[in-house]
């Protein structure tokens, strides 16, 4: 039996929910400080080009400017993953992003005025905007800086995964499949735009920045290093973050461009991105050309995968060009894989370069895994659904790589949304003759797909880890400090339910305090869905602590033996005795033994670094998901209409069922945009449709109905069982919408998105081959 | 960002001095906003001034007036006083259609028919449906004088009217439908529910007899060349015809009589070849 929890798996709005709702939140545009200067940056009107000249003089003259600089007025680091990009372009410029110059001025207006006085020549080249292209004898080096470590210039960054015998399985296997999956570059869309504020103190030397960052202590260290400071005179203050999605794992130029402004003129900068500047200069999702080759055996036990994916780097290497390491689990992991051989290359090109999104290269894996599986279950007469739930993962499960499945709710959502979906009924490539029957001009159809992604954290840099300190005033109220930051997904109130739970104090009476790196402990960031993991998990070790001292101090007071209380409502039990906790903090503060009532406790997930060849139990726990979605094919318009989406997802348990029901239909959103309309469109390396005029994110009015059904599984890693939920919603989405176009339609299409033009002419060309054949 | 003046006349005669006055300096009206501050924001001319109409106290602008002959719509109605109104929504489905299609429910409470028209944009959503229509646009200039012109004749280009710097759009006539038999709609072509622009899209407003024979056709395209065009010559040929029970042979013919009007070009939100192909198979099934 699970024990019923007080406040744990009950819905409660966020903490800051009003101050949302009526504007009064303080976002990083809201905030002014006294003198501000505003910057911007002058970027590239070429993607390729030598840089001849660049001449500021008229700028700076232009009343008003404060500061005008370039590559030539700053002793700055390269920054980037990979260190090979340069914060300023001096001699060259190699993608649609790349910044030259900036200026700090009085007012907005002035700064985008100079921005039009700087004077810049190029030779303008022609560039590479095509990896296969890049990887040719006659290309040119695209990145000066790379380290050519991989067997060809333009090749940024490259792994290889293996396990099991691919030959031997090849032989086993009575079906293979091979195909070529491509996927788009698609953008974050963050509701505030990206934004910093820097001020830097010249009579002390410290700079204090407000910014948008997912990881404020690994942004520390990279603004430190890029402009060669300590890092403990950074100080980060993160203000209410506006959408990250991933977005702020990287640490972009005008972040530190605009600390330069802030140290040159010793006044406070702001630097804002208009809507525009955030589609050309915000992070992307890595673009993907998968290519691969699966097998089954005749009793549709999947044998092996072999992939080869080519990745576009873009100019400079980004956190993007890490996906791989999550999207090789996918690969390794999702079902069982007796065999699996893995390789990926990021490509230097003229493109931008992508950087981290909600997934981390899964979606894109898992699309390419799962619209494959519908191909081997197809050619082997298999049911779709009957080849997923004789291959899902398994309770106990040790994967090739190394990934121990403690506990696993794969089949159990599997099953859910089949049930639920109706989706034996509905799919018609498996009901016979039902798809001739069906005319008209909508075509419905229902498709699945299911996902694995780590549910614990994911131990990739030194430490997974999360502090937390706690305080109990004389008033009874609670302070969490912890290291974990909130970006909007809910990670505060889950903290606070957590010590509501455990110490029973209201949540009205409790705090958290998560913005300031001078004030907080350390935590790796918000990433790889790990927050409510890790940082619960960081906040019930204080509480453990601070229980200890409360149960010692109030013992003492009551004259009992030093036991366990029950906490509830402000107040301590004990049999029929009860003292309330500000007694106890007072007494404990003003009495012996003269203490605060404060603690501080570090958690460190359980969870292992892989080895050198990638293998390892690099996650506390892991999630799994299934989705099975119904939609509607207009066959003279080729459009998609999304009717019903069934997700199923083992979340561990439950935290809090409104933020996790926001969490599932913001996932599914983003999916569906994916799968169906966001798609940036460049030409030569410019952007050709940087608004949402033209980049067809979906709105509230495009949403289906999100039937979702969480499976518990009570992990014993996670706080009270629970398990990472952020990533997986939207994970699986594409394959699936992807399997039930190719339902409705009998038309498999092999690259995002499904726009309707594509679809309108696979079906003409389809209707015109069924004449040429009669 | 924006600097420019702003005039905020209050009556007509207000407006026209100001309109006089302004003759040698660069200006435009500002109704509803929602497509000048987006225009402002892309390309903002030096030493601009904005004739502001959202204080002008004029029912000749302002007002839906409706009498024997037809709706006069004074080009300051709102997209969301248009759909409020039920002899819209009953007389001109069409009209109706195209309206709550513009945008969203935000931007369809300060965005004006009036100026949907003077923006003459290919894909504006209420500008087909009034090519459909058949509607007259009235034109006054600065010292009173009034014009009239048909809406399909005012549209010269993409972005182009025959509006001269003295003249402003006063309103929008709709004449009466002669039937209550009537076949009104309008579909548009477009990748989202909400806040889209026409990738293509079909206005229709047909009038029946009892025996459900066309006795007056519109049939409007947008999107598809560099004006909202009135597909007169495949309206002249459904006339007559029983509209419940066309024979394929009079669709593919009505449908190939649209496709002679269709001019379209291939941009970042969809090709020449799709915009054609759904312009085609959609208008095929308004028939079926």
């Amino acid at each position: 039996m699970v024990k019923e929890l007080k406040i744990i798996g009950k819905s409660t709005p966020k903490l800051d929910a009003k101050e949302r709702v009526t504007g009064k939140s303080v976002y990083g545009h809201d905030i002014e400080l006294p003198g501000m200067l505003h910057g911007m940056i002058l970027r590239t009107k070429y993607p390729c080009a030598k840089i001849i000249s660049i001449d500021v003089s008229e700028a700076k003259a232009l009343d008003g400017v404060m500061c005008v600089i370039t590559a030539a007025d700053v002793d700055v680091n390269q920054i980037g993953y990979k260190r090979d990009h340069p914060i300023f372009k001096s001699k060259t410029v190699n993608c649609n992003r790349d910044e030259i110059a900036a200026v700090a001025a009085t007012t907005k207006e002035i700064a985008k005025k100079a921005l039009s006085l700087i004077k810049v020549e190029y030779e303008v080249k022609k560039g590479i905007y095509n990896p296969f292209d890049a990887l040719k004898e006659d290309a040119p080096k695209l990145n000066e800086f790379s380290h050519d470590k991989f067997g060809n210039k333009n090749i940024g960054e490259s792994f290889h995964y293996e396990h099991g015998n691919i030959e031997d399985q090849k032989k086993l296997s009575k079906v293979i499949i091979t195909k070529r999956y491509e996927t788009s570059r698609v953008t974050h869309c963050c509701m505030a735009t990206s934004n910093i504020t820097a001020s830097y103190s010249k009579l002390d030397g410290q700079l204090t920045i407000w910014a948008s960052t997912q990881v404020p202590f690994l942004y520390q260290r990279d603004v430190a290093h890029a402009l060669k400071m300590e890092p403990s005179k950074i100080r980060i203050i993160q203000p209410i973050i506006g959408g990250g999605f991933g977005s702020k794992l990287d640490m972009l130029p005008f972040e530190p461009i605009c600390a330069l402004l802030s140290i040159k003129t010793g006044k406070p900068v702001q630097l804002l991105y208009s809507r525009e500047e955030e589609f050309i200069a915000s992070p992307t999702r890595q673009p993907m050309i998968i290519d691969l080759t699966t097998g089954a055996n005749e009793n549709g036990k999947f044998t092996f995968r072999e992939v080869k994916i080519t990745m576009d780097n873009g100019a400079y290497t980004s956190w993007g060009a890490t996906t791989p390491f999550v999207m090789m689990q996918t690969y390794s992991s999702l079902y069982q894989v007796p065999a699996c051989s893995f390789d990926a290359k990021a490509i230097y090109t003229n493109n931008p370069f992508a950087g981290s999104f909600r997934g981390y290269g899964n979606p894109q894996a898992t699309y390419s895994i799962e619209t494959n599986i519908d191909l081997l279950a197809k050619e082997l007469g298999i049911g779709k659904d009957e080849i997923r739930l004789i291959n899902a993962n398994y309770k106990g499960e040790i994967t090739g790589q190394g990934l121990n499945f403690k506990t696993c709710g794969a089949i159990p959502a599997l099953k859910k949304v089949i049930e639920e979906s109706k989706y034996s009924q509905r799919i018609k490539s498996q009901i016979s003759n039902s798809k001739s029957q069906e005319s008209g001009r909508y075509k419905k159809g229902i498709g699945l797909a299911s996902m694995l992604h780590v549910g614990g954290g994911a131990k990739i840099y030194r430490s997974d880890g999360c502090g937390t300190r706690l305080k109990i005033d004389h008033y009874g109220y609670l302070t969490i400090i912890t290291g974990s930051n909130e970006i909007g997904q809910g990670s505060e109130t889950v903290l606070a339910m957590i010590a509501v739970e455990e110490l029973g104090i209201p949540i009205e009476k409790i705090k958290v305090i998560n913005t300031d790196t001078d004030v907080k402990p350390w935590d790796v960031g918000v990433h790889a869905s790990r927050t409510s993991f890790v940082a619960g998990n960081s906040l019930l070790g204080a509480i453990k602590l601070i229980k200890e001292k409360l149960n010692k101090q109030a013992a003492k007071l009551l004259c009992i033996e030093n036991s366990d209380f029950i906490y509830q409502n402000g107040s301590m039990f004990h049999d029929d005795k009860e003292i309330k906790i500000d007694k106890v903090v007072r007494e404990m503060h003003f009495g012996l033994p003269n203490e605060l009532c404060v603690v501080e406790y570090f958690y460190e997930p359980p969870s292992s670094f892989q080895d050198k060849e990638f293998k390892g139990d690099v996650s506390g726990n892991y999630a799994f998901a299934s989705q099975a979605i119904e939609v509607e094919v207009d066959t003279l318009t080729g459009k998609v209409k999304v009717l019903n989406v069934f997700v199923s997802q083992d979340v561990g348990r439950v935290l809090n069922p409104l933020a996790l029901q926001g969490q599932i239909e913001g996932g599914v959103a983003t999916g569906i945009g994916f799968a169906l309309t966001e798609e940036m469109i460049y030409k030569n390396g410019m952007l050709l449709n940087p608004n949402f005029h033209g980049y067809k994110l979906l709105t509230s009015m495009d949403m289906p109905d999100v039937n979702f059904y969480p499976v518990e599984t009570y992990d014993d890693a996670g706080p009270y069982g629970s398990k990472g939920v952020g990533e997986a919603p939207l994970i699986p989405t594409a394959a699936a919408i992807a399997n039930a176009v190719a339902d409705a339609i009998g038309i498999e299409f092999y690259s995002l998105p499904l726009s309707p033009e594509k679809i309108l002419k696979a079906l003409k060309e389809k209707t015109i081959n069924k004449v040429l054949s009669i | 960002m924006l600097d420019f003046d702003v005039i905020s006349p209050k009556t007509s005669h207000e407006l026209f001095e100001v309109i006089s006055n302004s003759q040698d300096k660069n200006y435009r009206f500002g109704a509803g906003y929602t497509d000048l501050i987006n225009d402002l924001n892309n390309n903002l001319q030096q030493n601009l001034t904005v004739i502001n109409l959202a204080k002008l106290n004029d029912n000749n602008f302002k007002a839906i007036n409706i009498n024997e002959n037809g709706v006069q719509i004074g080009a300051l109605v709102t997209a969301t006083q248009l759909l409020e109104n039920n002899i819209i929504q009953n007389n001109y489905p069409v009209l109706w259609e195209a309206t709550n299609s513009v945008a969203s429910g935000q931007i369809r409470a300060s965005a004006t028919i009036g100026g949907n028209v003077c923006q003459a944009s290919p894909s504006g959503d209420m500008s087909c449906a009034l090519v459909a229509l058949k509607a007259v646009c009235e034109i006054i200039d600065s010292k009173g004088n009034i014009r009239e012109e048909n809406i399909s004749d005012f549209f010269r280009g993409v972005k182009k009217t025959s509006l001269k710097k003295n003249e402003i759009l006063r309103s929008i006539f709709v004449p009466i439908n002669i039937s209550k038999n009537i076949k009104s709609g309008y579909i548009k072509v477009g990748t989202r529910n909400s806040m889209e622009i026409a990738i293509a899209s079909i206005a229709y407003h047909f009038q029946k007899d009892e025996q459900n024979n066309v006795i007056d056709a519109g049939y409007a395209i947008g999107a598809v060349a560099p004006t909202i065009v009135f597909t007169k010559d495949a309206c002249d040929f459904i006339l007559g015809k029983n509209i419940n029970s066309l024979n394929e042979t009079d669709v593919k013919q009505f449908a190939n009589l649209i496709k002679k009007y269709a001019k379209p070009i291939s941009d970042i939100r969809a090709s020449a070849w799709y915009r054609e192909e759904v312009l085609i198979n959609l208008s095929e099934t308004i028939l079926k």
